[in-house]
Order: structure tokens, then sequence, then C-alpha cells
């Protein structure tokens, strides 16, 4: 099964890639069960395609905007509206006001997971101008709440393992199983982890590296993003 | 990477790969599909495709990164202390370094 009926040149790997991120998010996770997930990758695209709201206006707190029996709890949403229109505005006082509200710190880590590579997919269907993947029905089971030993809040806002590497890296490294995961779409979209940092010279796919740093600044300058 | 301007910017394809960055950024479906026609005409299909991938990724990782509180790693944190801001991102909200000690 393709993820999308196209004439473009679509690498396998992408497409699979695309395929499996969506079986992903229809099961069970960490800390969120598949009608969840889905309810988040939904939000992402309501988030993106409504009347744009200003940072500091939470859905939530919209009149009608939120319906009384939306799967996810109100300030899920919020996270899913900020982090998807207005990532660049985040701030730590932000974060620690959504745990405030009753988002676990590990359920905050996979949330952002979720949000984080559905923006991905989408944008990739939305700028080749391709109908979006649909949205599965959702699969059976329940989230597994497992904490890996060490775990802790480091350098992060969130959660991290006792491992060493780049920064970015261990943002998910938390929620094991949202890791991975981010990390099996970025390889056919960008590059494979090591890679990123030890050859920043050979080309991939069609492009020259140097292509794919500038369109890889450009995006992150767009989105204010100073990491 | 920071701003407008003319030309290629020394990178093959640079001023059209910029506006297909960009024309996704805004999301303006006409902008973005003439901006999908000038990389196609300048590079060819899978350029397209590879190109609205990558950004795709950094739509993925600037959303990981700022959601989860990510700061600066040391050695970059260094490395680029003599140009951000020229490149004007020391202002951003989302500035953060690993706390020292």
């Amino acid at each position: 099964m393709s993820a999308y009926d196209t004439e473009l040149p679509i690498r396998a790997d992408l497409d699979a890639a695309h395929v499996a991120a969506m079986a992903d998010w229809s099961g069970p996770g960490t800390w969120w069960a598949g009608e969840q997930r889905l309810a988040v990758v939904a939000e992402v695209r309501r988030a993106r395609d409504v009347e744009p709201l200003p940072p500091w206006q939470e859905p939530s707190t919209v009149d009608l905007l939120v319906p009384d029996d939306h799967p996810l709890p109100g300030p899920v949403v919020d996270v899913v509206w900020r982090l998807t229109n207005h990532p660049g505005t985040l701030t730590g006082d932000w974060h620690a006001s959504i745990l405030a509200r009753g988002v676990e710190p590990l359920a905050y880590v996979e949330l952002v997971s979720i949000v984080a590579q559905a923006n991905c997919v989408d944008r990739f269907a939305d700028g080749l101008g391709l109908e979006r993947m649909p949205i599965p029905e959702p699969g059976p089971g329940m989230p597994s709440g497992a904490v890996p030993d060490g775990v802790e809040v480091r350098h992060h806002w969130v959660p991290t393992a006792d491992l060493s590497g780049p920064n970015v890296w261990l943002a998910l490294s938390g929620v094991p199983d949202e890791l991975a995961a981010r990390s099996r779409l970025s390889t056919p979209h960008y590059l494979e982890g090591p890679a990123v940092f030890g050859d920043v010279v050979s080309d991939r796919f069609s492009l020259q590296r140097v292509q794919m740093e500038l369109i890889a600044g450009r995006t992150s300058k767009l989105n204010e993003c100073f990491y | 990477m920071s701003g407008a301007g003319e030309g290629d910017g020394g990178v093959r394809h640079g001023a059209v790969l910029v506006g297909l960055v960009e024309a996704m950024w805004d999301g303006e479906p006409g902008a973005l599909a003439a901006a999908r026609e000038a990389v196609l005409d300048a590079a060819g299909a899978d350029v397209l495709v590879d190109a609205v991938a990558v950004s795709a990724n950094f739509h993925m990782m600037t959303r990981v990164a700022d959601g989860t509180g990510t700061p600066l790693d040391p050695g970059t944190d260094q490395a680029s202390e003599g140009f951000r801001d020229g490149l004007g991102v020391n202002d951003l909200v989302s500035r953060r370094h690993v706390p020292a000690g």
C-alpha cells in the first residue's frame, strides 16, 4: 500500500516510512492509546487548516472550538495547536503551566513527538500538493506506561535518559519508542542520526549536502528555532 | 538562510529551493504551486520531492527541539557565538543554552 497516489518520484523508503508512521500512531504508545494518538494527528490537521489563533489564545478557551466530547483533554488540545502553529514562542513557563494542568511529563514528551511527526508527514503531502494520508481506525491495546531507568530532568524541560548525544536527539529519550519512531521518519527525509554531525559533506538522494543544509536552515529560521 | 536576498547564495538552485521552503511555510496554494513549478523546471522532480522532504523533516525537528526545551549543544554554542547576532537568532524566544556547571 502506498501513502500517496501520484506520479511524482517519491522514494519507496520515504513512502514506506509515512505508511509506517500512520500505523504506529494508530496503536497504543507508552502514554496514550491509539484513539488518543490519532486524535492528536487529527487535531494537528485542524490547527493548521482553520483560521489560526494568536499564540497567546488557547483553543480550549474559545467558545465552541473544542467540543465537550472531544477525545483529548483541553490542555492537550492547547499543546497541539501551540506547537503546530507557534513553536518558536514556547517558554519554560508555558511548559510548566501545561504540566500544572495535569499533563504528565512523559505523556507530554509523547505528545510532542506525535505532533512533530504529524507536522512532518502532512507538510510533506501539502508541500507536494498531494492528498494527506487518511486517518485509520485506532488499533486495540493500552499504553504501557513504561519508564526507563535513569530518566530525569537534566538540561531539557522534559525528563531525558542518561545517554550521550546531541541534545535534540536526547529530547525524546524519556520515551524510547518515540525516539525510535522519530528517527525512523528522519532517516528517509534527511539523514541517519550519526551522519547529521559526523559526515557533513556527502550528498544524499538527489540533493547536495549544501542544498540540504540551506533548506534545513531556512526552514528552522522560519520556525524561529534557536537550536 | 536568515532572510530575503538575491541569487542562489552560492548553492545550486538555491533561490528556487528557498522559494519552495518559504511557500511551504506560507501555505498559500497558488504560490506553493508556482514554487513547485520553479523547482521542477530548474532541477527536476527528484529534487522537488527530496527538497520538500528535507523541509518537512525540519518542521518536525524544530517542534521536537522547541517543544522539549532543548538547549544548544555546548560545542555548537561556542562555535556559533561569533555569527549568531548576524543571523538574528540571539533574540529568538526559543534561545536556550546548557546551564553552566
